[in-house]
């Protein structure tokens, strides 16, 4: 696929295009706010740096930050602060800032950016299923008010209302893992049964949905050693991803969490990961961590399935793609 | 020579006699000839996989195949020595060992290594810790770190189509993100695309077993790395302290699942797996192809290193050849290391199973002797004797090699077989020998031959 790149970054922010995607951001973030806000949670702003981060999937890097002579990482993702805070905030919520150094291939998939946000949740003792309800409410609550605050805006980007007239009934579609690997290899797209649904598969599964749907239960291996084992299947996860109809892909990727401190350290190994180096938070996770579960959702992804554009960096207004130097 | 080099214990004055000869030292001095005549020496065997002879039978269906194939009489030359290597094409059944952060291993001798075996078409592993000691750097500033440093020479060097680099990751090398970082460098992205990179979990290594990896260090260095690893005061001169990686720890599903994550996360990137010779090495090899690896290494207890407590060195670990003895049968690439330096124990390993063998301190040494052409000449060498002894066992690929070619002083020798009705002119094709039948409790003496003639190369992945 040939890579569409953003022009010189002072055009890019003088142009029609990013005012209209950054006022659908701005009712997005205002309606994600109103919405989590009323179901009791409590938003607090995620740490940028740290020791540890979220260890890297599918090559993407962290950045190293020297930190008074301490090799810190900034965040890839703050999931581990989110556990960590949930004694004092058992529903609690970001509007996370997050860099990841993703490979430049993923230049061309219009879904990656190096820079970017989740609108990331928490909450304690809660299962898979309480919080893919939660975030398929919080995404229907967003596109009706976006549809309602700035319906002008939609339509002069070419979104037509009745694209989204199911989701906003609330109707939301899942499927397993397995059975999603099951639909690609069947339409001859070669899919890993061991890894995470790939890029082309993705938008395979999004193109054919006229809703969004769930994928649940990923294999062990394919995700992060915070996602929880299913105890009744070893090596099944108790997550799940939220995939966009339209071909706009995966919104949000959520799981409960493990948080049992010997199946965290155990899980650590598996996925190669040095425990030493996640010593402030096995500490937590021996003094105990509250069970939980939780998501993010991607905010420039969800803005991007909202305007229609046809990548992520034209809903940035400071983008950074993958693999291409940019200020 | 340089001579910088030494090897306790390790025929080191004929790897470095190869080193500078290359084919003659496969000989006897060819101006002896007619004035000295030869017999065996009394050689006396290192371990028990040199004590085991290579036996050419009398009659050789497959030399008939290839003179069919030929329509003349095959010679020793006639000996095919491409293999697949972990998923890698290699012009010899060799590759070259891992030597990593130790001091022997990962300065010029290390690159001018990996340049050699560029030029010799077989893979390269480099070892782990490489990047917490040395250091990755990339960028404009000019400096490449020993890491890219060997890279870089082994690419400038290799042909298009063989060859690959794989690269081991340790627990502390993890933190580093090495196989991250290395995965999306523009340094390695020809050998990635191209399909000629790879990683290697490392879950122990043949010296010492058991144990994570060991070097000795200066008071600056081992104040800089303090923060990493274990370094201690044990050695008993000022300035030289002793520092330690862990081993890891590993699990079935450990071993299994990281595995599964190497191979999600670096899908274009081929997935080796070394281990120590321990006892339960038929299961972790199992494992490890169960799981997809490309390649499984066992480092028996012969295996070199940079540095090892001496108890650890004599007393620890399977042997090379009961290692291969435990695995049977294996169900994918094995690669075998441990004192390899020529054919015979090469030849040996192969028909005891393994896919290819691993050169260490003798690519070292070699390379030590001359940086130029040292390795070159060595496997040049083990070549020539491997094509020799492969053809006296009437065979022309080195994947047709089968225990049924070795005997062991220890086994008992097999009954006869009846006379049968005699055979037809022309064997079918695949066809094979009966082995000798499995029986006996010697330690170490050829496993049982694979059940089903036609089904034993494609057993070992490298039909």
């Amino acid at each position: 696929m040939e890579i569409q790149t953003p022009p010189p970054l002072g055009e890019h922010l003088r142009s029609p295009q990013l005012r209209s995607a950054m006022l659908v951001q701005q009712e997005a973030l205002y309606a994600a706010r109103e919405f989590l806000r009323g179901e009791g949670f409590v938003e607090l702003l995620p740490p940028l740096v740290g020791p540890v981060t979220d260890p890297g999937g599918r090559g993407a890097k962290a950045l190293d930050v020297d930190y008074y002579g301490e090799p810190y990482k900034l965040m890839t993702s703050a999931i581990l602060y989110k556990q960590a805070s949930l004694r004092g905030f058992p529903r609690l919520f970001y509007i996370a800032p997050n860099v990841r150094v993703e490979p430049p291939e993923t230049a061309s998939t219009g879904r990656h950016l190096v820079e970017f946000h989740q609108i990331d949740v928490e909450v304690a003792g809660a299962t898979r299923h309480q919080v893919q309800e939660i975030a398929a409410r919080l995404l229907t609550r967003v596109v009706d008010h976006v549809w309602t605050a700035v319906p002008d805006v939609l339509r002069g980007l070419g979104r037509d209302e009745l694209d989204f007239a199911e989701l906003r009934q609330g109707k939301f579609d899942s499927c397993t893992h397995e059975e999603a690997v099951a639909r690609l290899l069947g339409r001859g797209h070669p899919q890993n049964p061991d890894a995470e649904i790939d890029w082309a598969g993705e938008k395979v599964l999004s193109l054919e949905a006229d809703r969004p749907f769930f994928i649940d239960d990923y294999p062990k291996g394919s995700r992060g050693f915070y996602d929880r084992e299913d105890p009744e299947r070893p090596g099944v996860l108790r997550n799940f991803d939220l995939i966009a109809h339209g071909g706009y892909g995966e919104l949000v990727s959520g799981s409960e969490r493990e948080s049992d401190y010997a199946a965290i350290v155990t899980r650590m190994r598996e996925s190669g990961e040095n425990p030493a180096k996640y010593a402030w938070y096995l500490e937590l996770a021996r003094e105990g961590i509250e069970a939980s579960a939780g998501f993010g959702m991607g905010l420039q992804r969800l803005v991007r399935f909202l305007t229609g554009l046809d990548a992520l960096w034209q809903v940035s207004a400071y983008p950074k793609l993958p693999g291409v130097i940019a200020p | 020579m340089s001579g910088a080099l030494g090897a306790t214990g390790f025929p080191e004055q004929a790897v470095r006699a190869r080193a500078r000869a290359g084919t003659a030292e496969v000989f006897p001095p060819a101006d002896s000839y007619g004035s000295r005549l030869y017999g065996a020496t009394a050689r006396e065997p290192e371990d028990a996989l040199d004590e085991l002879r290579l036996v050419p039978p009398v009659f050789m269906p497959r030399r008939l195949e290839k003179l069919i194939e030929l329509g003349r009489e095959p010679s020793y030359e006639d000996v095919d020595l491409h293999t697949t290597v972990g998923g890698f094409a290699a012009e010899l059944p060799l590759y070259l060992s891992a030597f990593g952060s130790t001091r022997a291993g990962s300065g010029d001798l290390g690159v001018a290594a990996g340049r050699q075996a560029a030029r010799l078409g077989i893979p390269m592993v480099i070892g782990e810790n490489m990047v917490p000691v040395h250091g990755y750097s990339r960028g404009g500033d000019g400096m490449r770190s020993a890491l890219l440093e060997r890279i870089a020479a082994y690419t400038e060097s290799v042909a298009d189509g063989v060859g690959g680099v794989v690269v081991q990751q340790s627990t502390e090398d993890a933190d580093s993100e090495v196989w991250n970082l290395l995965y999306s460098d523009p340094g390695t992205r020809a050998l990635r695309d191209s399909g000629r990179l790879g990683f290697e979990l490392k879950v122990g290594q043949g010296a010492k077993p058991g144990l994570g990896g060991m070097t000795v260090v200066g008071a600056d260095e081992g104040e800089r790395l303090a923060g990493q690893f274990t370094v201690r005061d044990l050695l008993g001169e000022r300035g030289r302290l002793l520092r330690c990686a862990t081993p890891g720890t590993f699990t079935e599903e450990i071993v299994r699942q990281q595995l599964r994550f190497m191979r999600n996360n670096f899908p274009l990137a081929r997935t080796w797996v070394k281990f120590h010779p321990g006892r339960d090495i038929a299961r972790a090899a199992a494992t490890a192809w169960a799981a997809g690896a490309d390649a499984v290494t066992v480092d028996g207890a012969e295996g070199g290193t940079g540095w090892a407590p001496r108890v650890f060195l004599d007393q620890v670990g399977l042997p090379l050849g009961e290692c291969l003895r435990r695995i049977g049968p294996p169900a994918g690439d094995l690669l075998a290391t441990g004192r390899i330096w020529e054919g015979g124990r090469a030849v040996r390993a192969l028909a005891l199973g393994a896919t290819a063998v691993g050169l260490g301190r003798a690519a070292l040494l070699a390379v030590d002797e001359d940086p130029r052409e040292g390795l070159v000449r060595l496997a040049r060498a083990l070549a020539l004797e491997t094509r020799l002894l492969v053809s006296a066992v009437g065979k022309y690929r080195v994947a047709d090699l089968d225990p049924e070619d070795l005997w062991s002083p220890n086994a008992p020798a097999p009954a006869p077989p009846p006379l049968e009705a005699p055979a037809p002119a022309t064997p079918p094709a695949g066809s094979r020998t009966a082995g000798t039948p499995a029986a006996g409790t010697t330690p170490l003496r050829p496993p049982p031959v694979r059940p089903a003639a036609a089904g034993a190369t494609s057993v070992r992945g490298r039909a």
